[in-house]
């Protein structure tokens, strides 16, 4: 079984995709296919050049790079979402896929996660 | 990975109420034979005249009771009924 | 007084800002739980520091953990016996609390 979990919420404000994180690691950690999706806002997860430091919290770009080290299949980020805010794969942290249509995405895997 | 002349039909499980954008986002996502449930703040969109939902729409029984969602056309489940409906799909999306 | 006060740490020994490490204050703690520093738990104890550095978090988990390890410094140095004897205990939350990591948040 296929997961694939989606977080299209902005980082830092709530714990929505911190939470779909952990649960992507804790899938991996037991040899389950995993990926994850960002799209929307949550595009700003994978920006390079985040320090959250001011703010009292880890930054989620550094948090998602271990992803990788950890078992999980691929980091999808949807392309529209990085063209509405500028970004470029070049701004991306390493291992970032861009895909061209999120909802595309979505019909690849058994089992969608939205991170709330 | 599902075959596309053969895609398997998908149960939606939607739990955000009918503002939050993801609500739109799932309904559009809608195909022919899929299966939507509304759980949580979903089910106010029972009664939203702004709304139409596909036929045959199920909300979770007692999430529609805590709100006051009266029974309507819709088809009710109880948690059984929930998770009959998980087994019956081999696809699943938790918006 | 001691001439180097140690730093301040949690009730499970994890140090309260992992930037307070160095590496006599990883032999203090080590020495708490009997175990010798050799070459070996150094690599890993490298490891764990640059993992901290790099991803801002302690590996979640002891699977984890293994997975990093074998991900980074291949198959016999990421395997849960090899880290287990160098480790004792849960290798995770041993080697994290002697690197100087916050405590693996998943580690029951």
């Amino acid at each position: 079984m296929n997961t694939l979990i989606v977080i299209d919420r902005a980082p830092y404000g709530s714990w929505a995709g911190r939470e779909g994180l952990d649960m992507a690691f804790s899938l991996a950690a037991f040899d389950q296919p995993v990926s994850l999706l960002l799209t929307g806002a949550g595009v700003h997860w994978a920006k390079r050049d985040q320090d959250a430091t001011a703010i009292g919290q880890k930054t989620v770009a550094k948090n998602l790079s271990a992803a990788g080290l950890f078992g999980v299949e691929s980091l999808q980020v949807d392309a529209t979402s990085c063209e509405r805010f500028g970004l470029t794969k070049e701004q991306l942290i390493a291992g970032c896929t861009l895909v061209e249509s999120s909802q595309a995405t979505l019909k690849q895997f058994d089992r969608v996660v939205f991170a709330n | 990975m599902p075959d596309s002349t053969d895609t398997p039909k998908t149960l939606h499980i939607l739990n955000k109420a009918p503002d939050h954008s993801r609500f739109a986002l799932c309904l559009a996502a809608q195909a022919d034979g899929d299966t939507l449930l509304l759980i949580e703040d979903a089910v106010i969109a029972l009664l939203d005249q702004q709304i139409s939902l596909p036929m045959g729409t199920h909300a979770l029984q007692a999430d529609a009771q805590a709100r006051g969602v009266g029974s309507t056309a819709e088809k009710h489940v109880d948690y059984a009924g929930f998770v009959a409906l998980t087994e019956e799909h081999t696809r699943i999306i938790n918006w | 007084m001691n001439a180097t006060p140690f730093p301040p740490r949690n009730n499970e020994g994890f140090l309260e800002n992992p930037a307070d490490w160095s590496p006599a204050v990883a032999q203090a703690i080590a020495q708490e739980s009997d175990i010798e520093l050799t070459e070996k738990h150094w690599e890993i104890i490298e490891f764990l520091r640059d993992f901290y550095k790099a991803h801002e978090v302690a590996p979640p988990s002891n699977r984890l953990f293994v997975k990093a390890v074998k991900e980074t410094l291949g198959d016999a140095r990421g395997d849960s016996i090899y880290l287990m004897t160098l480790f004792p205990g849960t290798p995770a939350k041993t080697a994290c609390r002697i690197a100087g990591l916050p405590r693996p948040t998943n580690c029951l």
